[in-house]
């Protein structure tokens, strides 16, 4: 069945590559992705909800003397196919030419095995899976009798089937999975509800967390910020616990994708070189760790994917690239196509030695955020604020919750204030971080 | 199909095809839910097994009913222009591009870099369900977007503007690109003058047309119907409690012409409709989905929306926005002593359970002594859903809706909404600047 489904994703993309070149491109590439999906939702003692589907789609990008048009199409059949592609590489005359728009010269070697397949995961028991669900739910009750409903437990899990073919002569394919299971369970603070949400995540079975660990955590953070208040106003130390601390590192992917750069829309601009950042950053792209979310033997145009310093002890090395950024700002790929633009391998922030309650013991006055809510970043000036909860810190000690404030910053500043930085990190996302602290912030409570 | 351009040319055309079919299958509580994009008998028999799986694992049930008489039946309004996207002519749309790269780089001479995209849509969709009714509704969506980036050498801002709906490119005949163009360069060059917001509480004026944001993410998420049948959201049983200030009234429309959010009929086959939500104050209902209808007792509100085929619908916003109220632009202005006029957002977010929600500074200013003093960079405004409607003090006579260009997530799903507000002042809210003294 896995190997049909394969072999299916690269003969269509073979024969898409063979379409667009009769119909008069000059260079073509075609991704086919097969997904099959799997999520189970339970509340309380019911299935909410049972999804089981496969998604089909295939990418073209063609380019015809320097022009470069895109297709997405689910419509596989003989038929659909050579019609969208024609309309596709007619499409294109209508696009100015572009000396950088062409298919890479250099791609993946053949045979890669990032281990990204978990035979075990596929052949799981559909009532296992439903099960997991349904014993998030009664786990999250059972660990405090506070918690009052949930919004819902989820287990979900895919096995896809990726497959690239391209007039230059590459063709590859690789299989991968992936499953997480989370909750998010409703805690009652007097008139307040309180809901937190937990899960884990991982290419095979066995390397999500399992579930008492996940109901327990979950748990904790629904009832840990009972009769939070608002924090004072103020210039603070800011420590971003693990999972905040990614959607930063988020950021700065954006910062450091060339895409960007080459829009305008980086702060990092004019920066390649200088130091940006304390000693303490230094943050590492790499697709091509074993077993990782953000792995695959190569990317969305068939480079192979690599470990690339982004940051060196504060020093921006390099953006990350894709072909057509590279050629047009005169550098090389670093295997980051997603196909239709430029995405992250495994992107994180190298550990440091001290765990979060090393941190906070070294804090004397500060803020622990553990969520936060909005996604205001201006990245062409680097302007970062967001909604947050978390602990207001006394003399190195969790002093009291805290909610609906602000923590805001410019991310120059910030980066260059990162002094200390955790142990924790876990590869649980493609985009990853360990805690860290920020020297100062402005927080806006009341 | 869809045009982008960066940096003076068009660098990118694309199009797409999604197509497939759906099959939920509900039981009780329970939907089970299966999609395919192969359309052979065989893959959708599959598809329909895999989403009767739920009535089968979950519970007792009719079983043995053998095929059902459909009946056709018309949606009563069309709220759409009808687009051309299929064959249209692509150059068209590469000169609205051009026109606007032209016009945003013409504004001021600091702006450094122009994207634009402009994108048309066609959605055809039949709706088939167990009590034999059969409709189809077919929803064009236009979208002509720009972000400009203006730099003064030492500061760096941007700007976006975008517009559309459900209309066809005839649209930007009446709505010149040149326009948006320059709307977009304006914000960029005033975020490149901007000064470093303020950090704590005070005063705010939420600007007209796309101050409606906040209603969506202080309100609006919170009444819609699956987080209050499950009893999560703050709102869940307070039908008929004060839920804001008497001067606060917000409807939901799915049935104004043209805007993104508006549909002849939901995805569940149900016609859109204007909802009341909250009336001086006191909260008058939930947007419904047939599911969570049935749970509660009472009608779906043509409330029920997905993303495409892929997803299961779920009850979801279309056009959010509050009606006029009495005070002027001037007179909000002229009363607030120190505070920050938001004038527009670049998006929010909000916490269903209790009811934080924030939103993001697109365009604003700081206002003293009932002028305004200074643009301000952006930030991220934090409040709670009914504490802020509390704390609305003045209701302009300015309502009007936002440009087109709103997009909503939930659970993954996006869905095109509308928003729009009169001139609104909050006495008090958190403003999440980085100057303090």
């Amino acid at each position: 069945m896995s190997s049909d489904a394969l072999q299916f994703a690269l003969d269509t993309a073979q024969r898409a590559v063979e379409i667009a070149a009769s119909a008069g491109a000059s260079a073509a590439e075609a991704t086919v992705a097969i997904t099959h999906r799997y999520h189970v939702e339970a509340r309380e003692s019911t299935i909410a909800r049972l999804e089981r589907s496969t998604a089909r789609t295939l990418h073209v990008r063609a380019f015809a003397e320097g022009r470069k048009a895109l297709l997405s199409t689910s419509d596989l059949s003989a038929s659909g196919m050579h019609d969208a592609i024609a309309a596709t590489v007619a499409q294109a005359k209508h696009v100015a030419v572009d000396e950088f728009a062409a298919l890479p010269e250099s791609f993946a070697k053949n045979g890669i095995d990032l281990r990204l397949y978990d035979a075990a995961l596929v052949d799981r028991d559909g009532d296992a899976r439903v099960e997991d669900a349904l014993e998030l739910e009664r786990l999250i009750r059972a660990q405090d009798s506070r918690i009052v409903n949930s919004s819902g437990s989820h287990y979900q899990d895919a096995e896809s089937f990726t497959a690239i073919a391209n007039t230059a002569g590459f063709s590859g394919a690789y299989t991968s999975t992936r499953a997480s299971r989370s909750t998010g369970p409703v805690a009652l603070d007097g008139e307040v509800k309180r809901t937190a949400h937990y899960g884990s995540a991982g290419r095979r079975l066995a390397d999500l967390e399992d579930l008492p660990s996940i109901a327990r955590e979950a748990a904790r953070r629904a009832t840990d910020l009972f009769g939070a208040r608002k924090p004072p106003t103020g210039k603070f130390p800011v420590i971003f616990e693990r999972d905040v601390a990614a959607t930063i590192l988020d950021d700065l992917f954006s910062a450091v994708s060339a895409a960007n750069a080459a829009n305008g829309n980086s702060w990092l601009i004019g920066r390649a070189g200088t130091k940006v950042g304390s000693d303490a950053v230094t943050i590492v792209d790499d697709g091509s760790m074993p077993e990782k979310l953000g792995s695959s033997p190569f990317d969305g145009e068939g480079v192979a994917t690599q470990r690339t310093p982004v940051f060196e002890r504060g020093v921006l090395k390099t953006f990350l690239y894709d072909t057509y950024y590279a050629r047009k700002l005169g550098a090389t790929s670093t295997g980051n196509s997603n196909g239709s633009g430029i995405g992250t391998g495994n992107f994180y922030l190298q550990p440091g030695s001290d765990s979060l309650e090393q941190l906070i013991a070294a804090t004397r006055r500060g803020v622990l955020v553990l969520d936060t809510i909005g996604f205001a970043t201006e990245h062409a000036s680097g302007t970062y604020s967001r909604g947050a909860r978390g602990f207001f810190i006394e003399n190195g000690e969790l002093a009291y919750p805290v909610d609906e404030f602000t923590i805001a910053g410019m991310y120059a500043e910030m980066l260059a204030g990162i002094d200390a930085v955790g142990s924790d990190l876990r590869f649980d996302a493609a985009v990853v971080s360990p805690s860290f602290r920020v020297a100062e912030m402005t927080v806006s409570g009341n | 199909m869809s045009f982008r351009l960066q940096d003076g040319c068009i660098h990118e055309a694309s199009h797409g095809i999604s197509m497939g079919v759906g099959i939920r299958v509900v039981s009780g509580e329970s939907a089970g839910y299966a999609y395919s994009d192969d359309l052979s008998p065989e893959a959708l028999f599959q598809a329909a097994d895999a989403a009767s799986l739920i009535a089968r694992t979950c519970a007792a049930g009719t079983t043995g009913e053998t095929g059902i008489a459909l009946e056709r039946v018309n949606a009563a309004q069309n709220l759409y222009t009808d687009g051309e996207s299929a064959g249209a002519d692509a150059a068209k749309y590469v000169a609205l591009l051009e026109r606007a790269d032209v016009a945003a780089r013409r504004f001021d001479p600091r702006v450094v870099a122009v994207n634009a995209h402009v994108t048309d849509e066609f959605q055809k969709v039949w709706i088939a369900n167990s009590d034999g009714r059969l409709v189809y509704d077919a929803r064009p969506m236009i979208t002509l977007a720009v972000q400009a980036v203006a730099s003064d050498h030492k500061e760096r801002g941007s700007g976006f503007a975008g517009d559309g709906g459900r209309t066809s490119i005839a649209f930007f005949d009446e709505h010149s690109p040149e326009q948006l163009a320059a709307e977009a360069a304006r914000i960029a060059t005033v975020n490149v003058e901007a000064v470093a917001a303020p950090a704590g509480e005070m005063e705010m004026i939420v600007g007209s047309g796309g101050g409606g944001v906040l209603l969506h993410e202080a309100v609006g998420h919170g009444l819609e119907s699956d987080f209050n049948r499950r009893g999560t959201s703050l709102y869940s049983g307070r039908v008929g409690e004060r839920v804001a200030s008497d001067l606060v009234t917000i409807y939901d429309d799915g049935n104004l012409v043209e805007e993104r959010g508006s549909v002849n009929v939901d995805d569940e086959g149900v016609p859109g409709q204007h909802k009341v939500l909250v009336e001086n104050g006191i909260l008058r209902g939930y947007m419904q989905d047939v599911l969570n209808a049935r749970l509660m007792n009472v009608e779906s509100t043509g409330s029920g929306r997905r993303q495409s085929f892929r997803f299961l619908p779920q009850p979801r916003m279309c056009n959010t926005y509050m009606p006029n109220g009495t005070s002027t632009f001037e007179s909000i202005l002229g009363s607030t002593k120190r505070g920050l006029y938001a004038k527009s957002f670049a998006g929010g977010q909000v916490e269903i359970s209790k009811g934080d929600f924030v939103f993001m500074i697109g365009e604003g200013y700081l206002v003293e002594n009932g002028r305004i003093t200074a643009p301000l960079k952006n930030a991220t405004i934090v409040g709670n859903g009914p504490d802020a409607m509390t704390k609305v003090v003045a209701v302009g006579n300015d309502s009007h809706l936002a440009r087109r260009h709103y997009t909503c997530g939930k659970g993954g799903q996006y869905v095109p909404v509308g928003v729009g507000m009169p001139t609104v002042k909050i006495s008090s809210i958190t403003v999440g600047g980085t100057h303090h003294e």
